[in-house]
Order: C-alpha cells, then sequence, then structure tokens
C-alpha cells in the first residue's frame, strides 16, 4: 500500500481518535488543575483537587468497592463464561437460538436491564426473586438499603449484564481448538476435567486474558445500573468511582468539574495498573510470536 | 455472499437478540403531542424554517402544557421539538445548557427552586416587557400573581407560570372508614391512624412518603422545618438555621413516621410512593399534587375509586402544613439565538385560557379561577394545601444549602448519624456554602 493511500484510510479513525479522545483527556488533565464551574474558564489552583480527593474518605470508600466489584465480577465471568460456552459449543441447531435468547441483557442499555432486574427484588414491582426467597427462608431482605444484599444485587446484575460478551468470546476461542489436540487427549485415556484443565485452556489461554482485559476495563467503569440498583449507593458505601465522579461533577449542584477530573485522571492510573500484568504478558506473547 | 456456518449462527443469535430488544423497547413508546389540544399561536412566521428545542420533564402535570405547544406552534415555519425526558434528565440538561455561550434548548421549564441562581447568574432572560407587550393577546393578567412572584427574582420575572404543585394528601377512604378514622390533621394524628392500620394487620407499612436519599428527602425535610415556622436559611441575616432546636424536633418528627413506612423508603421516589398506593400496600400518602391524577385512573389500579384526598396535616396543631408550593413555568435562556417575541408567544400560548382548561384535571393551573372544588377529586384539597402552605420565594442560595445537605438529612433520618451529630454537620455545610453568597 503507498504511503498517501495508507494515509488516506488512516485519517478518518485518527481524526475521531482526537475529537473524541485526545482532546477530551487533554482537557481532563488541565482541569484537574484548576477551579471549573460549567460555562466559565477554570482557574488554575496546584494539587488542591488531589489532595481533596485522595484524603476524602468517600473516594476511598468508592475505590475499594469498585476494585471489589471488579475482581468478584471478572472471576465470575470468566468461569460462568467458560463454563457455558462449553455447553453451547456442543449444541448443533439450537445454538443460534439460545445464542440469541442470552445475548438480549448484553444488547440492552445497562440502565434499562438493570431498572427491569432490580424489579425482581422490588416488591412494588412484583419483586419475583424477593417472593421466593421470602417464601423459602421466611426473611425479608432489604436488598436496597442493606449493604451486603445491595452489592450481591450489583454483582448478579453485572455479570448477567456481561456473561454473554464474555460466553461468545469463549465460544469463538473454543472452536478454535484443533480437533487433532482433543483426540489424541482422549485416546491418551484424559478425563474430561482434565482435558479441559490441561489441554483447552492452555490453548484458549489468550483468549481468556483477553476476556479479563476487557472484563476489568467494563467493570471498572461501573456507573449506569447503579442508578436503579443502588438509590442509597453514598449512604451505604456502594458508590462506584465513576458514580462519584458524576455525583460530585454534576449532581450535587456544586459542579466540581475540576475536582471530578482529577478523581478520573486518578482513575485511569487505577485502570492502568490493573490492567498492567495483561498488557505486558500480550506484550511478551506479541514478542514471542515474532 | 456466502457465510461459514459460524457466521451464519452468530448472525441469527444477533438477529434473534435484536428483534427481542426491539419489541421490548418499542412497548412504551407514546406521541403525547398528537391527542393535545390545539391552541391559538400566533407568531410573526420566520423567514427561514426554524427549530424551536423545549426542554420539559414528563409527567401527567406538565405534559398537557408541552403537548399543546408541540401541537398548536408546529407550523409554517416553526418546528417545535420535544424529546420525552425524566425530571432527574431534565436538571442535568438544564444545568448543561445554560452553561456555555450557546445552548442546545431555546424554552426551558423551570420551577420556584432554581429560579433565583440562574436569574442571579444571567442565564435566564427577564420576561417583563414581553409579559406586557402580550398581556392583552393571551390574557397573561389572569395568572395568578403570587404564582408570577414565586417565578421573579428581584422583582423581575423570569418564568411564565403554567402550574403550581402542593403537598396533597391521599388515603384509602375504605380502609380510613373500617377503622373509623378521619383525615390526619396533625402528624400525632398520622402516628395514630398509621398504628391503628399497622395493628390490625391489614397493612404492614399503611405511611408511604416520598424520602429518596438523593432527592425527595430535602423536599419533605424543609417541608418539616416549614410547618414548624422555621426554614434551611434565615433571608434577613443570610445565616443558616440548622443546628437549632426546631431543626432537631423536625428530625424527630420524621423519624417517628418510620415505623409506620416501608423500611426501605429512603429509596422510594414518587413514582415508588404511587406504585404503593396503586398495589394496595399503603393507605397513606403525602405527595405533590401532580401525582394525585394518576391514583385516581382505573388503569393504574384496582383501588382507583377508593381514594380520598385532604390537605395535608400540620405538624403540630394549628401551624402551617406540611406542604411544599413548586411553580413550574416556561423560562428563556439567556444564551438562546432565537427570536425571544417568537419564543414567548409559544410558551404564552401553552398557558392560554384554553390550554389551562384542558390540563384540569392532571395539573393545577396557574390562570385564576381555573380550578374549582368541582374540578377533580382532589382540587379541594390542593386549595386547602395551598392556602395554609408557606409562600414560595426564590434566593439563589437554596439549591446550593440543599445540595451540600441531602445526604446528611439521609443519614440522619436513618440514623446513622444521630440528630445532634446530624444537625451539626449539616449546619456546618451550610455555613461554607453561604460564605460564598
Amino acid at each position: 500500500m503507498r504511503k498517501r493511500e495508507f494515509a488516506l484510510l488512516v485519517a478518518p479513525s485518527m481524526i475521531v481518535m482526537l475529537g473524541l479522545l485526545v482532546i477530551p483527556l487533554y482537557r481532563t488533565m488541565v482541569w484537574s488543575f484548576q477551579q471549573v464551574e460549567y460555562g466559565s474558564p477554570g482557574e488554575f489552583i496546584g494539587l488542591e483537587n488531589y489532595t481533596a480527593a485522595l484524603t476524602d474518605p468517600r473516594f476511598h470508600r468508592a475505590v475499594l468497592f469498585t476494585i471489589g466489584l471488579t475482581l468478584i465480577v471478572t472471576a465470575a465471568l470468566v468461569v460462568l463464561g467458560y463454563i457455558i460456552a462449553t455447553l453451547i459449543n456442543q449444541l448443533g441447531r439450537w445454538r443460534p437460538v439460545v445464542l440469541g435468547i442470552m445475548l438480549v441483557s448484553y444488547v440492552l442499555p445497562n440502565v434499562v436491564g438493570a431498572a427491569a432486574f432490580s424489579w425482581l427484588f422490588d416488591t412494588n414491582f412484583g419483586g419475583v426473586a424477593n417472593y421466593l426467597i421470602s417464601s423459602l427462608t421466611g426473611a425479608e431482605i432489604l436488598w436496597f438499603t442493606d449493604v451486603w444484599p445491595n452489592r450481591i444485587m450489583i454483582i448478579l446484575d453485572t455479570v448477567w449484564h456481561l456473561l454473554p460478551f464474555a460466553m461468545l468470546i469463549i465460544l469463538a476461542g473454543l472452536q478454535g481448538v484443533p480437533n487433532e489436540i482433543l483426540e489424541a487427549a482422549k485416546i491418551d485415556g484424559v478425563s474430561s476435567l482434565k482435558s479441559h484443565l490441561y489441554v483447552i485452556i492452555p490453548t484458549i489461554r489468550g483468549v481468556l486474558f483477553f476476556v479479563t482485559l476487557i472484563s476489568i476495563m467494563d467493570v471498572l467503569r461501573t456507573f449506569d445500573q447503579l442508578i436503579p440498583l443502588a438509590p442509597q449507593a453514598v449512604e451505604i458505601g456502594n458508590e462506584s468511582i465513576m458514580l462519584y465522579i458524576y455525583n460530585i461533577a454534576f449532581r450535587e449542584g456544586s459542579e466540581q468539574l475540576g475536582l471530578g477530573s482529577a478523581i478520573s485522571v486518578l482513575t485511569i492510573l487505577l485502570i492502568l495498573t490493573m490492567l498492567f500484568p495483561f498488557i505486558r504478558d500480550t506484550f511478551r506473547e506479541s514478542k514471542v510470536a515474532r | 455472499m456466502r457465510f461459514r456456518p459460524h457466521s451464519r449462527a452468530l448472525i441469527g443469535a444477533i438477529a434473534v437478540a435484536m428483534t427481542m430488544a426491539l419489541v421490548g423497547c418499542g412497548a412504551g413508546s407514546r406521541t403525547g403531542a398528537q391527542t393535545a389540544t390545539e391552541v391559538q399561536c400566533d407568531f410573526e412566521n420566520p423567514a427561514e424554517p426554524t427549530t424551536i428545542n423545549v426542554l420539559a420533564y414528563n409527567s401527567s402535570a406538565v405534559d398537557p402544557f408541552t403537548n399543546t405547544m408541540v401541537k398548536s406552534c408546529t407550523k409554517e415555519n416553526v418546528t417545535v421539538k420535544h424529546d420525552p425526558i425524566d425530571f432527574a434528565g431534565q436538571v442535568q440538561k438544564t444545568t448543561a445548557t445554560l452553561a456555555g455561550d450557546k445552548g442546545t434548548y431555546d424554552i426551558i421549564e423551570t420551577y420556584g427552586f432554581i429560579i433565583g441562581p440562574n436569574a442571579a447568574a444571567q442565564k435566564l432572560q427577564p420576561l417583563d416587557d414581553l409579559y406586557a407587550k402580550y398581556s392583552a393577546e393571551y390574557g397573561l393578567d389572569q395568572i395568578d400573581e403570587s404564582m408570577r412572584k414565586g417565578m421573579s427574582y428581584e422583582g423581575k420575572l423570569y418564568g411564565l407560570p403554567m402550574q403550581a404543585q402542593m403537598f396533597v394528601m391521599a388515603y384509602r377512604k375504605d380502609v380510613f372508614d373500617k377503622h373509623g378514622l378521619s383525615a390526619p390533621k396533625t402528624f400525632e394524628e398520622l402516628r395514630a391512624a398509621g398504628k391503628k392500620i399497622q395493628d390490625a394487620g391489614d397493612m404492614k407499612y399503611p405511611i408511604a412518603l416520598p424520602y429518596l436519599a438523593t432527592g425527595d428527602i430535602a423536599t419533605h425535610y424543609q417541608a418539616t422545618l416549614n410547618s414548624l415556622g422555621s426554614d434551611y436559611v434565615d433571608p434577613k441575616t443570610k445565616e443558616p438555621q440548622l443546628d437549632t432546636p426546631t431543626s432537631k424536633q423536625a428530625f424527630e418528627e420524621m423519624k417517628s413516621l418510620l415505623p409506620y413506612m416501608d423500611p426501605q423508603v429512603t429509596t422510594f421516589d414518587q413514582p415508588k410512593v404511587q406504585q404503593q398506593l396503586f398495589n394496595g400496600t399503603a393507605a397513606i400518602a403525602v405527595m405533590f399534587s401532580g401525582r394525585m391524577n394518576d391514583l385516581t385512573q382505573e388503569q393504574n389500579s384496582k383501588y382507583f375509586d377508593k381514594f380520598a384526598f385532604a390537605a395535608p396535616p400540620a405538624v403540630e396543631s394549628g401551624g402551617p402544613l406540611y406542604s411544599r408550593l413548586s411553580i413550574d413555568g416556561w423560562s428563556l435562556p439567556a444564551n438562546t439565538d432565537k427570536s425571544p417575541d417568537l419564543l414567548f408567544e409559544l410558551i404564552a400560548s401553552s398557558v392560554s385560557e384554553e390550554a389551562s382548561k384542558a390540563s384540569i384535571p392532571a395539573a393545577f393551573p396557574a390562570r385564576k379561577g381555573m380550578m374549582t372544588e368541582a374540578s377533580s377529586p382532589y382540587a379541594a384539597a390542593a386549595m386547602e394545601s395551598i392556602e395554609g402552605t408557606t409562600p414560595p420565594e426564590s434566593y439563589p442560595y437554596t439549591p446550593d444549602v440543599s445540595n451540600a445537605v441531602i445526604s446528611l438529612i439521609a443519614q440522619t433520618v436513618l440514623g446513622k448519624l444521630s440528630i445532634d451529630e446530624g444537625t451539626a454537620q449539616m449546619q456546618a455545610a451550610a455555613e461554607k456554602v453561604m460564605a460564598k453568597y
């Protein structure tokens, strides 16, 4: 491909990236050192926003909650995604139908799905899950105001929403495992469990890394599902970092865009730290492949 | 084009998922403007095609005015555009559209609470000259003076009032009759009614109030304060009065109702309280009047004909009612580039006599004499409520103070902070805010 053609083809995406990624990132960095309100130019205040964020117990709670949620949900996505993908891989003509039904939760806008999900636990709107649990245990669980029941509901919803994506990618990986290897393992008398542990999983290791990477990035950005699922997030410590940024920068009236920007920068650093092992391994693997 | 089997499976799966999602999403779409009342909307036709963007949240009380504007004023070169949005969305978009040199919206729905700060920051256009110019044509002098005052700041009109909302108490007449109860006039009577219904085993949580920790709870705390003769800030001295004995008493009164309310009440907004009444799981509720018409609709609840309405109780006998008066109206952003005359004619037509009549019983129009006791099942209650409510005044600091203390109010009501701790922290937060004013 000639240089000119290359530039012509790449230019549109570069312009979009510049407009939607680089400029907002630059603006966020600048604002993080300023006191900014809507419609007025910022005033430089040095590291005050960072100091305010790092000494705010609410920010600490939001970070802990978000990291905890990310670790639990990512583990559940990889394990359940693998199990379900394995089961679906064995289906015949019904595979598209089953896949289609499973994808509904992923196709739905997150906040819509979460609102519907919250009704399962809300007696005012039917509360089927709530009713079943109450009937079986006799307990009245306060899903929206008690810390741990609310966390469990958020975890279940996040897994329900993201599982189809994880499952779909792992399914694609499973379909790429050569039949020869599986048959050789069978002939050698390897049990089904060992075949998964020592043959299939190592073969699709890269795919599982990819699913983990994307899941971590998705869950660290948890935001909109908390609006219907955790209306009392701030009071019970179930506020994610993104919801915290939204609350202080937009919702709580004081419009602290500078503080919100500083927390966004800190969040980017947190995401990079959590992804570092996966990015490093990906680089190493690509080096070996060359 | 040929697809590999895997691709075909994936395409099939996505098609099934998309179809199911689209069927689900399509189920809730509405086009209210098509069935709205058409009124006179005579503006000077602009030379070029002009789109007027309107920001107004959807509710049964505001929709009649918005829909009338869209239907009546979309003609010739003018297209009036309104997209459905909820109240929280409107709050966000109002801040955003008023922020820069040029905004997204040309007409915005406002209410007394936000007039002060936005007028003080010169983000809204004063409407006095336009009001005088078009008063005769649209009969605007019939708009209640106190309503206009509620949408004014420092003597200038910044919002053309469309309707008012005030707290109204809805209760289940059949349940009250069964227990020989009458509509409570004080909090003591309210607690007694709640206890009687609860003790009889009829309902586990008979009282329903919207105590949502991120919103409504601040309104209800302020209503309690007002009923005890106090407010967030003394307007004369600009001193917050949140750690006073009255403020502490307000919390005692709010907490005294908790045993009769759902334990998750701090997650309940007004639609959820409505839902409790629809389901028959609560017998008494106090909410803004705009939510009352829904209770009388057969399609919403099998109890639609069992509801009665009364003015809300006073916290203490003989005091002002436990109520807030909120006036809704139309404002013109200072940063719109559309002709102020054109925009004003649009909003004036939507609050015209005919349009206001058509909004009853869902709304309580701002025009004098529109609402009579016969207008709706809750009209008498609304009129009594408006008489007994502290008149609203718009101050630029009220939203900031309210936002600064809302989480502390919730934590104090929930018992996470003692009343002494909570009120002390609220006072400190409010003093910090007031330092700016």
